[in-house]
Parts: structure tokens; C-alpha cells; sequence
């Protein structure tokens, strides 16, 4: 801001002492509108507010308009004129991208924001054949419209609030009023107001703050890019928490077996949506005890086998210097990385990278005789069946969990595996998301089960 | 302070599993460290330095399945007078340790056959490793031999032994599976003798042929059954079907492909009539080949000529049996298992079993004559 003659019309001195407070930004745009007699200030952001929009609702209009009091009826009768909210409110709410507005000491605020993220998505982490190609956004107010124009009923509900971080993100609640858990509301209502966190960035660690105990293994909230399934849970009486500036939104309350849901199971028939729910089951089994089966069954109990198998087993092990556990974590362990490595590399080396990597790490630890054949075969049956999770959060947990069998495997052999396993149940059965139990096991209709437990 | 404490104390745990990595199990022991035996011959001791000589046969794991051009074995034999004896001295000379989870094989010699019995089958059921479910098979001559021998149709990793009874390999009907439960729980019981297979082998050593069979009883001699005995004894008490069942009418010869049977009989010892045993059996098939041609209008005629000579070989397999005091079928289990169980209730089958009657009836039932017109 120059220096100002007196020539100049002046600015209300409220908006003087906003522009003191935004000092240290350089994008503080405070215009006076004048000509014959009508008299007007703006303050804004220029980096937060489109200035198309603020050339065709606010400046166009003024010199248009015949009178200043036509302006000014103009302006309270536009679509985005908010309430004025305290000076603190204001002032983030400047950042957000609004305009303050004064005209012969009244004030008038308006929401004019320019945001370059509002484009939808494709898919990327659960992507299906059917149903909805795209996700979300990465702008609440456009993940929230997608929300309504995929669900028309007034019993939708939605709270917006503002998180009380340096970021001072907008969060929303989601859920259906006649349908909605109030005890988890009310919990999951409870906590975002409590939330003291320095900062949340997106709704991954908003997930993770708003479970109860740091040292866990397993999630207790889903994360969804899908609108169809933020749909589905909505009707389901979830809660959906939405955070502005994050492409996913987060479930609560959830089951273990909520993690197990391919929304590709609700477009396809009876039989082929239960033949890939077992296979999404089987991928669960078989990434989680595989390692520790091979752990059992070479170094414990090979009379479990057929006896071709174990000697096929004994040969294709002849010459690996170590033993059978060392073997599988050693192929895990670079197994891991490998995905690691496809994650963070950049999408067009990642492909290739994995193939070359996977491919040549194999058949040379086998020529090598570092691991054996059926190993081999064990650590790429154990990667594709930790893909085959519906969400990723379970894979991941569930990557840490099988570490934790082959420890007690290779420690206590076939009952090891068990008394882990039986761990694994234990530490589930003994968790809860937001007040419910979260091994549920759905085996009876909602209606029998409220019977139940009424009686 | 209490938050730094119980960090640290994670810490320590993560630390400690990860040490954990280098250190197993107890009972821990690597598969290629490990001997596979996958067979247990006992035959009599050849020199005096005990009883019985016992021989292992050990599968040998094979690198590449793709490049071996058959299976590799090894053998260890030592001679004691007790089963447990002899296998710990084969441990010494052993570099792996034996496992005997895979054993499914024991085969006994001949003339050890149930006199000796008792002195080693214990061990067998005692040591938890060897399954119950193992074959066990009487061998002439010794079992050492039969154990060597190495069929040509033996592919690398594949124990032919095991194809041999497991039904997944050959499905003949002359093979009788006698498992070491099965002999256990036969020889035991009042009322029943147990059947073991007898597995021979040509001259050069070869060909392992089971065919015939030994009716095992307590404190006997076994007595032999010879091929087609062991072939109807199979299709009466197991079942068996297949190929080989061959008709000596009076001037035709056929060969039928017995697809389903069906036994049923009842033991009558109260009623004012001799005591008598009714046989009634039904045979569903097909004539395979025959001596002359047939007519497919006199389907009823070969019926009965099928079922009269099925009738013969019977009646002489349970007369021959009866002869010896033996009684493979069980029909005394049957007896003990019908009748209310009172103090002599098995003393007095025991009285009327040498002179019971045996009443056959076979309904031979020929779906078609094979031929093509």
C-alpha cells in the first residue's frame, strides 16, 4: 500500500486495522471504487480471491448501477454474502478467499474464492471395473456437492468446523439424521472439538488422532476416495468426516470386516460378487500365514506335507546356507521394499523399477541359492495376495502382523502360529472404534439383532 | 517422565524382537536337514547278533525334478533284538536326523508274520512320528529286497511303494490296503483276522507284484490266499471293483468289468435249522471279453453262468478259510455285534463256526455284452 494523498478517499478505519493485522502478507489488496458520489472499499487477498468473479459481480456492477444504495441492495442480494463474524473469524476467513465490502461505513462479506483444486479425480486406490470412475476432490465444498447430488434426501446432514490447528481447516460431518449412530456422533462430535494438535494436513492423520491410544497396529477409521462408498456408508448409518484439502474422506465407526468390502461386490451377481469376497478372504489368509506355513512346515512339521512336496521342498532347499525363517524375512524384508520403492518413485520409472527389481532379485537369490525356489513362489504369492485387500490400510497393517506370526513361528513352530494367530483375534476382539466393538460379526439380520440385545 | 519411560520400554521390546531374528525354536529343525524314511522293513536277523534286521529306506531330495532321471534312495540296515535298538544305532551313522513323519510304509518278512507279531508292532504304535495310517504289507522274499526294488515306472520323487495303495496310482482290485491301525485293531479283536497284502518281485528285481494275501492270527501260521482268493476277497469285504474278474462257464470263457457290488449277508445260528451264513450278492457289469461270440438276446443266460461260477470260487474261498479256523470276513464281529453279549456269547461262535453252512446266492447283473455290431 502506497502512501495515500488527501485527495483520496478514505478507508474505513476498521479496515485499516485489518490491513495492520495482514501486514506481513504482501498480497493485501485494499481498493477504493469511486465516481460521481458513490463511494466504495474492498479488502481482500489476492492470492485467495478470482478476480474474473470480483471484476463481474462487484466492480462491473458498481460502475453500472445508477445509485450507491442500488449497489449496496445489489451486493446483500448476491448468493454468497455471509454473515460478518468476529474480527478473528474475519481474518481466516480473508485467507479463505472472501471479500469485505464497505460502503458509507457498512460492511458487506462475500465469498469470492479461487480454488485450483476443485477437479475431480480418478480413482486411484480402490479403483473398480464398475460403478463410479471418479473420486473426490481435493476441495471440501466440491466433495461436499458430489455428496448431495449423489444423495437427495433431506435427512442428510452436514456440519461444518473449524479445526483448531494453524491450518484452521474446514472439516464436515456427514450422516444421515434418521439413520446415524447418535452415541458415535456424539463421540466423534466430541473429539474434533477437543482436537489439540499442532497441525492436521489431510484426513489421514486426522484419522489417526482421533483414535483414542497412539501405540496401535490396526485402524479403526477407513479411509475412502469413493463417493459410492461414502454413499453406502451414509445409508449404513455411518459418520463421514471430510477434511478440505484431502482427496478422502474417513468412516466411523468400523468393523474389521468393513475393511474386506470391494464396492465391486454391489455391482456384480450373487455368485460373482461372492466368489471375489472369498477371494479378498482367501488374499487375507494367505498374505497373512503363508510365510509363517513355510516357517511351519520346513522347520517343524514336514510330515504335514505330501511326501513328493517335502522332498520337492528339501531339494529346491539344498544349498541355502540359512534357515528357513532368516530365508523368508530376508525375501519379505526386500519384498517390502520393493514396494516401498514402487510407491515413492515417480509413476513412470515405479513400473518398471518393480518388474526389473522383483524379477532379478528372484531369480538371482535362487541361482545364488540364497532362497529357494518355493520361496520364491511363496514371497509373490504372499505380494499379489496383499494387494488383493479391498483397502489398503488393512494391507498395510496386516504387512506388520505377519512379521509379528513369524516371530512366534519361528519361536514355538505350529503352536506358535497358533497361540499368534489366536493373538491377532485377541487384540481385534479387544478393540473398539468409536464405542463399537470392532471384531463385530455380522451373522444375523440389524432387526434380530436389536431383538437380541433389547431383550 | 512416565511417558519417556514407557517409550523407552517399546523401544527396549522392539530391540529384543529384533535380537529375536537370529534365535529359533527348540524343536526347530530345517527340512533339508532332516532324512525322509519313507519305508521300515523288518526281516529275521541273518547272523546272531539279535532278532530281527531292520532296514530304512531313505528318500533322497532331489535339486532339479526336471533334469533327475529317476528317484535316489538310500538304505540303512542294522540287526537287534529290538526295533527301538536298531534305529537309534542307524541314527549314529546317519549326518540328518531321521524323520519318520513320512514313513507310510512297513514291510515285514514273511516269516515274521504273526508269531512275532506282538515283539515289534508295539513300537510302531508307540512312536508317535510313524502315522497309524502307514501300509503295512507282508514281503517274500525278504523285505530288505522288496524295499530295493526300483520299479522303471518309479518317477523322481514319487515313492512307487505309496502309489501302490494309496488308490491314487494303480486302482487294481487283487492290491488289499491293510493300514497299522486296521492290523492292529483286527488282530486284537475277537472275531476278526486281519488280511496283509503280500508284495513279491520278479527275478531281476523290478517289479514290485501284489497279489496275493496273508490271513494273519494270533500265535499262527498265516495262511496264504492265492490270486484270484485275494481278488474275491477284496470284492466281498472291500469293495473292489475293475477288470479282472474272469467266468469258466462250461464251454464259454468271459471277462467281466465289475462296475458296483453289493454284499449282504446274515448269520443264523437260533433257528432249529443247521447254523448256516446266507450270502447275497449283487454284481452290476459288463462282459469285456469273451471266448466265443455272444448274443446280447442270451444276456440272461451269461448272467447265470456268471453267477454260478462266481458262486464256486466263493463257496471254495470260505470253505478254505472255515478249513483253517480262520475268519478274515469278520463274520464272528458281526455275530458278537447282532447277538446280546453275554459271558459265552463269543465261546459259542467259536463252537459253531468250524461246521456253519455257507448259503451263496450271486445275482450277477450284466448291463451289455461289450460288443460292437
Amino acid at each position: 500500500m502506497g502512501k495515500r494523498t488527501d485527495g483520496e478517499p478514505k478507508p474505513p478505519a476498521y479496515m485499516n486495522e485489518l490491513a495492520q493485522k495482514l501486514d506481513s502478507s504482501f498480497d493485501v489488496a485494499q481498493v477504493p471504487l469511486v465516481i460521481k458520489g458513490k463511494e466504495a472499499h474492498l479488502f481482500y487477498l489476492k492470492t485467495v480471491v478470482d478476480s474474473d468473479k470480483l471484476q463481474s459481480i462487484i466492480i462491473k456492477p458498481f460502475f453500472e448501477l445508477a445509485t450507491i444504495t442500488h449497489f449496496e441492495a445489489y451486493l446483500n442480494s448476491l448468493p454468497n454474502k455471509t454473515e460478518i463474524p468476529p474480527t478473528e473469524e474475519l481474518l481466516i476467513e480473508l485467507t479463505r478467499g472472501f471479500l469485505l465490502v464497505a460502503i458509507q461505513n457498512k460492511f458487506i462479506f462475500l465469498e469470492l474464492r479461487k480454488v485450483h483444486t476443485d477437479t475431480v479425480q480418478e480413482t486411484l486406490m480402490e479403483s473398480t471395473i464398475h460403478g463410479p470412475q471418479f473420486a473426490f476432490s481435493e476441495d471440501l465444498s466440491t466433495n461436499l456437492n458430489i455428496i448431495r447430488q449423489n444423495y437427495h434426501g433431506t435427512s442428510l446432514a452436514m456440519n461444518t468446523y473449524q479445526l483448531n490447528d494453524r491450518s484452521n481447516r474446514m472439516v464436515a460431518i456427514l450422516y444421515d439424521e434418521a439413520s446415524v449412530n447418535k452415541n458415535v456422533l456424539r463421540i466423534i462430535k466430541k473429539k474434533i472439538r477437543a482436537l489439540k494438535v499442532p497441525l492436521i494436513q489431510s484426513s489421514g492423520d486426522l484419522g489417526v488422532f482421533l483414535t483414542r491410544r497412539k501405540y496401535t497396529l490396526f485402524p479403526t477409521t477407513i479411509l475412502s476416495e469413493r463417493p459410492d462408498r461414502i454413499i453406502y456408508n451414509i445409508t449404513g448409518g455411518k459418520v463421514i468426516i471430510m477434511v478440505d484439502g484431502s482427496p478422502q474422506s474417513i468412516i466411523a465407526p468400523v468393523t474389521f470386516f468393513d475393511y474386506m468390502v470391494s464396492m465391486e461386490d454391489n455391482y456384480h451377481t450373487y455368485w460373482v460378487s461372492l466368489f471375489g469376497t472369498l477371494l479378498g478372504y482367501f488374499g487375507l489368509f494367505t498374505c497373512l500365514l503363508l510365510p509363517s506355513i513355510y516357517v511351519v512346515v520346513t522347520s517343524y512339521n514336514p510330515e504335514i506335507m505330501r511326501t513328493e512336496l517335502a522332498l520337492t521342498v528339501t531339494g529346491s532347499r539344498i544349498g541355502v546356507p540359512y534357515t528357513s525363517f532368516i530365508e523368508v524375512l530376508f525375501m519379505l524384508v526386500f519384498m517390502e521394499l520393493l514396494t516401498e520403492a514402487s510407491i515413492r518413485l515417480p509413476k513412470a520409472v515405479s513400473a518398471t523399477a518393480t518388474t526389473v527389481g522383483g524379477l532379478i532379485l528372484g531369480t538371482a537369490a535362487t541361482e545364488a541359492a540364497l532362497a529357494s525356489n518355493i520361496m520364491i513362489i511363496l514371497v509373490a504369492a504372499v505380494a499379489i495376495s496383499t494387494f488383493v485387500i479391498p483397502i489398503n490400510e488393512l494391507s498395510f497393517s496386516l504387512r506388520i502382523s505377519r512379521l509379528l506370526l513369524i516371530l512366534f513361528t519361528s519361536l514355538f513352530g505350529l503352536n506358535g502360529l497358533i497361540v499368534g494367530f489366536l493373538f491377532l483375534i485377541m487384540l481385534l476382539t479387544n478393540k473398539e472404534s468409536f464405542g463399537e466393538p470392532y471384531f463385530k460379526f455380522f451373522h444375523m439380520p440389524k432387526k434380530d439383532e436389536k431383538k437380541v440385545t433389547n431383550e | 517422565m512416565k511417558r519417556v519411560k514407557y517409550k523407552k520400554f517399546i523401544f527396549l521390546c522392539i530391540f529384543i524382537l529384533i535380537l529375536n531374528v537370529l534365535l529359533a525354536g527348540c524343536a526347530f529343525k530345517d527340512i533339508d536337514k532332516r532324512s525322509f524314511v519313507v519305508g521300515i522293513g523288518i526281516d529275521p536277523a541273518e547272523n546272531d547278533n539279535g532278532k530281527y534286521k531292520v532296514t530304512l529306506k531313505i528318500a533322497l531330495p532331489i535339486g532339479s525334478i526336471k533334469q533327475a532321471t529317476g528317484p535316489s534312495y538310500a538304505y540303512l540296515s542294522h540287526e537287534s533284538n529290538k526295533i527301538s535298538e536298531a534305529i537309534r544305532n542307524m541314527e549314529t551313522r546317519s549326518d540328518k536326523v531321521l524323520e519318520f513323519g513320512h514313513t507310510k510304509f512297513i514291510a515285514i518278512s514273511k516269516d515274521l508274520v504273526g508269531k512275532e507279531f506282538q515283539g515289534f508292532m508295539d513300537y510302531f504304535i508307540r512312536r508317535g512320528d510313524v502315522q497309524l495310517v502307514t501300509w503295512v504289507a507282508a514281503t517274500s522274499p525278504s523285505a530288505e529286497d522288496i524295499l530295493k526294488v526300483q520299479p522303471k515306472t518309479e518317477a523322481p520323487s514319487s515313492i512307487a511303494l505309496f502309489n501302490t495303495f494309496d488308490g491314487n496310482g494303480t486302482d487294481s482290485p487283487y492290491i488289499i490296503t491293510t493300514h497299522l491301525f486296521e492290523l492292529r485293531r483286527d488282530y486284537w479283536n475277537n472275531g476278526i483276522e486281519p488280511v496283509l497284502p503280500l508284495i513279491t518281485t520278479n527275478e531281476k528285481q523290478t517289479e514290485l507284484i501284489t497279489n496275493k494275501s496273508l490271513v494273519i492270527k494270533k500265535d499262527e501260521n498265516p495262511l496264504q490266499l492265492n490270486t484270484p482268493e485275494t481278488l474275491y476277497y477284496n470284492t466281498l469285504v472291500h469293495h473292489a471293483k475293475g477288470y479282472s474278474y474272469k467266468i469258466l462257464g462250461e464251454d464259454l470263457e468271459l471277462f467281466l468289468n465289475i462296475q458296483k457290488v453289493k454284499v449282504n449277508y446274515k448269520i443264523h445260528v437260533n433257528s432249529s435249522k443247521a447254523p448256516s451264513i446266507t450270502f447275497k450278492v449283487k454284481v452290476v457289469g459288463t462282459v469285456l471279453e469273451s471266448s466265443k461270440e455272444l448274443d446280447t438276446a442270451k444276456l440272461d443266460d451269461y448272467n447265470k453262468i456268471a453267477s454260478k461260477d462266481m458262486k464256486k470260487v466263493t463257496e471254495k474261498l470260505l470253505l478254505k478259510v472255515q478249513k483253517e479256523n480262520m475268519d478274515p470276513f469278520g463274520f464272528g464281529l458281526r455275530y458278537r455285534a447282532t447277538r446280546l453279549n453275554q459271558k459265552n456269547t463269543f465261546s459259542d461262535w467259536e463252537k459253531v463256526y468250524p461246521t456253519i453252512k455257507f448259503d451263496v446266492h450271486f445275482d450277477v447283473d450284466l448291463q451289455s455284452i461289450g460288443a460292437i455290431k
